[in-house]
């Protein structure tokens, strides 16, 4: 079932904003169905209108042409905004600037209580939506005192609270070290699997993208690759040309290859390549 | 660090005093207010310090932390205190001094209750503070302002701006000190020239500031939409206000203290 | 001795010393450093890394301990440590956010006019700076908040560059930016360093670029100088930098993994071609035996 469709989308950001500026990089024409329960990373470099597509899923701008269709709602319908937002919720790059409490536990009751929920109801959200993401033990802290993969968590549970049905991702760990990429990207894995939430993931991380059970790289507004990560990162000069980087993994098969080594070429992380190459050496004792 | 600060002066503990309604505790506050100003002579004003010395106690915050709020306004105090000698006269005694200046007996007496007065204003807005987190202090600004509205004074706008403001002082502080450090490496110089250079030399953190400050609010508010916020219409709240038997038994407190200092006014007679 | 450039002695620095959240940031820091060597800086947040870059241009002033520039202890004359931030420049991150000029001329000329020189010599600098970002001279009238994202941190970037220090530091310089913009400041970095034979400090998560850059390697754990060495030395240490929770290349990680299995590979291994290599060898060698 399609949770999200795109139908012929185009989207421009005009002139009269107070950017003052047209994005070259616009949605052209865009065709593109998410099925429910499904985890789909969005790759492309930085412009190419990634961003721009996390925004027409929950109705934050609305295509100047075609429709968006979120769960069968039309996002340009106004009436039904609330609607489409309490479906997909948002997790921005920067965790600081969508944290609105000064303890984690009431940031995390923001949404529901915008929904008007009982209290006793949003007690109990809150309370699962954190440990769910594992800051439980953080729920009355100040935001400012923990780390960027923290904060990032608690927003993450901000959304959960509000029981989505989806969430996009607009590259969450852009602004994280090591240490916090891992826990968001393990965080929305878990969501995924255990909750069936869709997910949307919008980065340029290749090995975050590796995870995803489907891959959509974009560049200049258009969707050039589809597919599951093994048949979107063969496509190494396809990748490059967008400006994009491979795995390493994936680079390493190709040289090897290269050399006459017989390889799969559809290989994406370093335990792959370990195991090919360990029955390699075992079939050859 | 500079992050290591806490807005408000929240004290943490679990006790009686912590325990209490917020909305009560700022009425409460009032009170206390009401009731040192009340006060018309020394044995009133005995009876305000004992409820003082009471509801530190029962607030449980150590008595040096208390001191520690104290120490900036002793000056302010002295001050106070050594003007009202020299402008208040009257009373059944005066010292001569030089220059036609003299110390009386009304002079002293009224020093010395404005001087405690300031230490009880300071006492009893501390423990506000100390016992309740900032963000129960805003929700129970804004219950208490509701009735506000049937004036068209958005109460809930201004609670959520406090609240907002509350939240971001950290952020945006840590941010000063991150610009601060980006411009000394630049070789900014903060500390000498004369003082409209130092005026100046704020332009390079002021308008970093402002700039990231604006691109903050224009995220946030994009995060707060996506979170289905559209004010306070139809919104609940987690964390409900209810009014306890300790509530009631603080009124009384109060009420208590408020009628003995009256009292005490009326058969001991007034000193200022 | 005169080799060195920037060196520590028992370097320590206690945050919100002697209150009950002291933390010890660093600990008895003891590192020299060559003239003219890219080194590249890693260690997970917290280690202790910011704070030790903050002590080269005496931004902080160590606990106990000294730094020297060129022999000399930075804060021998205190009035003078503007002197020193002008000879070690220090770019934190996401500069980006330090810009404030109308144009991106004068916020580059804002470093070099704090060191009052002359008027030409700041266009002199303004315009080498540009270039060193590889910004044409069409953006010098620009207003930096008009520029991408990119584009400003290049902005940032070149304010450093032009007082021409002797050392350049760069804190996490391609955070945040997509592979492309990476690979520009990392490309930037090494010409950088190439043309003006300066000393670079450059701190990175990115295991990959650190190893692509540097000629040595700092490693901070836990308040601690881990290892100061060369790439291969302290990649050779790959096991214990696992142990410190910081990612090793993703390459080194296949050959600890194969070496576990049994294989006969070595593990300094850091890059593509070096890995094609090991593994041709491996995989063709046929006996594992062999000499």
């Amino acid at each position: 079932m399609n949770f999200i469709e795109f139908q012929n989308v185009t989207f421009g950001y005009s002139d009269d904003s107070e950017t003052q500026k047209i994005e070259e990089n616009v949605i052209e024409n865009m065709n593109l169905k998410i099925e429910k329960g499904d985890f789909v990373a969005v790759l492309g470099h930085n412009g190419c209108g990634k961003s721009t597509l996390a925004k027409l899923c929950n109705a934050i701008v609305v295509p100047q042409s075609g429709k968006v269709l979120v769960d069968g709602i039309d996002t340009a319908d106004e009436e039904k905004l609330y609607d489409i937002r309490r479906k997909v919720g948002m997790v921005f790059q920067n965790p600081d600037n969508q944290i609105v409490a000064t303890i984690v536990e009431d940031d995390v009751a923001f949404g529901p209580e915008n929904l008007g929920i009982d209290p006793k109801e949003i007690r109990v959200r809150v309370d699962e939506a954190l440990k769910s993401v594992g800051m439980y033990d953080f729920r009355n802290f100040e935001p400012h005192k923990l780390s960027g993969g923290q904060k990032q968590r608690v927003a993450i549970a901000g959304i959960i609270a509000m029981k989505p049905q989806c969430i996009v991702f607009d590259e969450p760990t852009a602004m994280l070290d090591p240490r916090g990429r891992k826990e968001v990207m393990k965080t929305a894995k878990m969501l995924n699997e255990e909750y069936g939430i869709t997910v949307i993931f919008i980065t340029h991380y290749m090995d975050e993208a590796v995870k995803a059970n489907r891959v959509i790289v974009m560049d200049e507004g258009r969707i050039i690759l589809d597919g599951t990560p093994k048949e979107v990162f063969v496509n190494v000069d396809t990748l490059k040309k967008a400006q994009l980087d491979v795995p390493e993994a994936t680079e390493l098969t190709h040289l090897l290859i290269k050399d006459g080594i017989n390889l799969n070429k559809d290989i994406l992380d370093i335990d792959e390549l370990f195991d090919a190459i360990v029955s390699i050496m075992e079939a050859k004792n | 660090m500079l992050s290591d600060i806490t807005i408000g002066q929240y004290y943490k503990g679990d006790s009686l005093v912590h325990k209490m309604d917020a909305r009560a505790k700022i009425i409460f506050t009032v009170l206390f207010v009401v009731m040192i100003f009340l006060c018309k002579n020394f044995l009133s004003l005995a009876l305000v310090g004992l409820f003082v010395l009471l509801s530190m106690i029962l607030c449980g915050v150590p008595f040096k932390v208390f001191f520690k709020s104290l120490k900036p306004i002793v000056p302010v105090v002295i001050f106070t205190a050594i003007l009202n000698i020299f402008y208040v006269s009257g009373g059944s005694w005066e010292i001569p001094l030089f220059l036609g200046l003299k110390i009386t007996e009304k002079g002293v007496s009224t020093a010395i209750f404005m001087a405690v007065r300031i230490v009880f204003l300071i006492i009893a807005s501390s423990i506000l503070t100390y016992t309740t987190v900032p963000t129960m202090l805003t929700d129970a600004i804004e219950k208490l302002l509701s009735p506000l509205k049937i004036f068209k004074i958005p109460v809930h706008t201004l609670a959520m701006m406090m609240t907002l403001a509350l939240r971001f002082i950290p952020t945006l502080i840590e941010e000063i000190e991150k610009i601060t450090n980006a411009q000394k490496a630049r070789g900014a110089d903060f500390e000498s020239g004369k003082f409209m250079d130092r005026v100046k030399a704020v332009v390079p953190i002021l308008i970093p500031l402002f700039v990231s400050s604006f691109r903050r609010a224009y995220e946030l508010s994009f995060a707060m939409s996506c979170r289905c916020y559209t004010g306070g219409e139809g919104r609940t709240r987690m964390k409900q206000m209810k009014l306890h038997l300790r509530d009631g038994a603080g009124l009384l407190f109060f009420a208590l203290g408020i009628t003995g200092v009256v009292l005490i006014n009326n058969y001991f007679g007034a000193v200022i | 001795m005169s080799n060195i450039i920037l060196s520590t002695k028992n370097l320590n620095y206690l945050y919100s010393k002697g209150t009950s959240s002291q933390i010890h940031a660093i600990r008895d820091i003891n590192v020299q450093i060559e003239k003219g060597e890219l080194v590249g800086i890693i260690g997970h947040t917290g280690s202790g890394k910011s704070t030790l870059i903050q002590h080269f241009n005496g931004l902080l002033k160590g606990t106990s301990g000294v730094v020297e520039l060129e022999g000399k202890d930075i804060w021998a004359d205190k009035s003078k440590i503007r002197n020193v931030r002008f000879r070690v420049g220090v770019c934190f991150q996401y500069p980006e956010y330090q810009l404030f000029e109308e144009t991106v001329y004068k916020d580059i000329a804002f470093g070099p006019k704090n060191m009052k020189l002359s008027d030409e010599e700041i266009d002199r600098r303004v315009r080498e700076s540009l270039r060193f970002v590889g910004l044409d001279e069409s953006y010098m009238e620009k207003s930096p908040f008009d520029l991408s994202g990119g584009e400003k941190r290049r902005v940032a970037i070149a304010g450093v560059m032009a007082m021409k220090p002797e050392v350049l530091i760069l804190d996490e310089p391609s955070a945040g930016l997509d592979p492309k913009g990476r690979e520009t400041i990392l490309q930037m970095i090494m010409a950088y360093r190439k043309t003006t034979g300066s000393t670079v400090l450059v701190v990175s998560h990115s295991m990959e670029d650190i190893s692509k850059i540097s000629s040595k390697v700092l490693v901070m754990n836990e308040s601690h100088l881990a290892y100061y060495d060369t790439v291969d030395g302290v990649f050779s240490h790959a096991e214990s930098l696992k142990n410190m929770g910081l990612n090793i290349p993703q390459l080194t990680e296949l050959f600890l993994k194969l070496k576990e299995k049994g294989y006969d590979v070595s593990t300094d291994i850091y890059t593509m071609e070096k890995a094609k290599d090991e593994l041709l060898v491996l995989l063709k060698g046929g006996d594992k035996n062999a000499q």
